[in-house]
């Protein structure tokens, strides 16, 4: 059964279906998908795995011609980047000891966060249940990189949200400045508060990211309303590991966040009105209702097997290595290179001394992610070193690189 | 680059631009004197060096190009065009020697101001070589996008597929028409 939503409608009405209904519904989303060039969809999951593939599946089988919107809410989750490194841009051990139900770290932390590589560019950013997550696809011909970021923040300054702009990164941003100035309202880069005489950084309120494909270009964003978790976010999006990887690829640039304090309903609201006066004149568009029945449908579900996997999440890494120079207390200088999530290669040398030992070929090429214990491994990378050295450089990789199963949960 | 720019019209290729453009950019005075300072034999060397080099290309709308020369082992990049378009480029994924593809297929990926695109080959073959050079120093596509930064060389299954392609001026005047759109 479709749920024909009015456009205000939020996505709180979500109930499970017969099969047989479900599948009718599959079949007309792809009826919808082919026939309306203005499309607007709302989710009924949390899963994030679930909601990127479908909105994947949106930008490669929409009609090459069509706009579409897609709004939805993802449970506690990080979200990193295409060409991104998990071990330094995110708290694996605290993501790890929640799922395995080890003593709760310092601080507390937020139960179960799904880990989750993206398709398009940009930098992590972590979502939960007071973030609307927006998506605009639209043709190439028609796109640049502030459009869509432009109408979210009309959406915003509808609600009232005055201090709303999009700065030169393409984000959303509230200006923080004292003073008011006059300016033209309809400018969406300035505010009356951008050109204080004390101004304060602008707080970061949703970022942008991209995908380019050879028909359509996709931009995403993450509207951050009200979320309890501002305070322990930090502590996810902090790797020990960070001072010893040097990396290929993009590192996520920190900006200080702040909540807009908005109900996600007005919000999305705002955005769908947006929307529609963008490209329909104003006339309200029905959004779709989509959900877990996209699961039958084999090429989102494909899709989506292959977000959860921990192959995609790891070994989509750009090659790296890890160092243990700035470790004081170590005696042995030890890199190693991770290509493909793979410990390819590596180097040892004892501190002070001229000589650098290559590690031998064709060990057994363990992936990173998968590596419970190290003595064995660097035994076979370096049969010189000792015992006590061994096991010094063990622990340590251990506590920098502790092993990770985090991808998807169960839930 | 289909992925970026595949179509593109006017307005992705104009803001798209925006952040590339400053770089190269001097005023006219300063690049006299640039100009100025060169010994005198550059001049001679420089035109040498081009009239040899200059590939012989074919592009696709996609703003990919191939050298046609030697279809046994053919250079691909993305054009000029197309790498002001995407900005800086700060990542370059590559496809895999020995892989077979075909026309249109993916062969790797950049990422640009936030931005995920594919590349896609202007025909089907198999990869040769990839540029490895890419991968420490992506911004070399920005740089020479149809010279040193090349991404893979390919063995051109069938040549037919290159006749479809536009040539250099063709092309010109594609990218000129795209503009004003």
């Amino acid at each position: 059964m479709i749920t024909w939503n009015r456009a205000c409608r939020g996505a709180q009405h979500f109930t499970l279906q017969p099969a047989t209904n479900r599948r009718w519904l599959s079949q007309n989303s792809l009826e919808w998908l082919a026939a309306r060039p203005i499309q607007s969809y709302i989710s009924t999951s949390r899963d994030p795995y679930l909601n990127l593939s479908i909105e994947h599946y949106l930008l490669q089988k929409s009609a090459p011609d069509s706009t579409i919107l897609l709004l939805y809410i993802n449970r506690p989750s990080i979200i990193i980047g295409r060409n991104q490194n998990p071990w330094s841009e995110v708290n694996l051990a605290l993501l790890d000891s929640a799922r395995n139900a080890r003593p709760e770290t310092e601080p507390s932390g937020l139960g179960v966060v799904d880990l989750v590589r993206r398709r398009s560019g940009g930098g992590t950013v972590f979502h939960d249940e007071g973030n609307v997550n927006w998506t605009v696809i639209c043709p190439p011909r028609t796109f640049t990189r502030d459009k869509h970021a432009e109408m979210v923040t009309r959406a915003l300054r509808s609600c009232g949200v005055a201090r709303a702009k999009v700065n030169e990164r393409h984000d959303i941003v509230l200006d923080q400045g004292q003073t008011v100035a006059d300016v033209d309202r309809a400018n969406m880069h300035v505010t009356p508060y951008t050109h204080s005489s004390h101004p304060s950084r602008p707080l970061k309120v949703s970022g942008s990211a991209y995908k380019l494909t050879r028909q359509r270009a996709l931009h995403h964003g993450t509207c951050l309303l009200s979320s309890p978790n501002l305070n322990v976010i930090p502590h996810y999006l902090h790797s020990p590991a960070k001072p010893y990887i040097t990396a290929r690829g993009v590192e996520s640039v920190s900006s200080p966040v702040g909540n807009i304090l908005l109900e996600n309903e007005e919000f999305i609201a705002a955005v769908q009105k947006h929307f529609a006066l963008m490209y329909t004149a104003g006339e309200s568009i029905e959004a779709l209702e989509v959900g877990d029945e996209w699961l039958e449908n084999d090429t989102a579900r494909k899709g989506y097997d292959e977000l959860k996997s921990l192959d995609w999440t790891y070994l989509q890494t750009p090659q790296f290595t890890v160092s243990n120079a700035s470790d004081i207390p170590a005696t042995v200088d030890l890199d190693l290179t991770v290509r493909n999530g793979i410990v390819s290669a590596g180097t040892l040398a004892r501190r002070g001394a001229s000589e650098t030992i290559d590690s031998r070929e064709s060990v057994a090429r363990p992936k990173l992610h998968e590596i419970e214990s190290w003595p064995s491994g660097l035994q076979a990378m370096f049969p010189e070193v000792t015992n006590a050295e061994r096991d010094r450089l063990a622990a340590w990789l251990k506590e920098v690189l502790p092993p990770s199963h985090v991808a998807s949960s169960t839930v | 680059m289909s992925a970026a720019i595949a179509g593109s019209g006017a307005a992705l290729a104009k803001v798209l631009q925006r952040p590339a453009q400053g770089l190269a950019r001097c005023s006219r005075q300063r690049y006299l004197q640039l100009r100025a300072q060169r010994p005198a034999t550059s001049a001679h060397v420089r035109g040498f060096a081009a009239s040899t080099r200059v590939l012989q290309k074919k592009y696709t709308e996609d703003h990919e190009w191939i050298e046609t020369s030697n279809p046994e082992n053919a250079a691909i990049g993305i054009s000029t065009y197309a790498a002001k378009a995407l900005g800086d480029v700060v990542y370059v994924e590559l496809p895999t020697v020995g892989t077979t593809v075909s026309k249109g297929d993916a062969i790797g990926a950049v990422e640009s101001v936030k931005s995920a695109s594919d590349i896609m080959t202007p025909v089907g073959g198999e990869i040769l070589e990839v540029n490895n050079l890419l991968e420490e120093k992506p911004g070399t596509i920005n740089q020479s996008p149809e010279e040193g930064g090349w991404l893979a060389r390919i063995r051109v299954a069938d040549v037919k597929e290159l006749e479809g392609l536009m040539g250099e001026e063709g092309y010109k005047s594609f990218t000129e028409e795209v503009g004003e759109k």
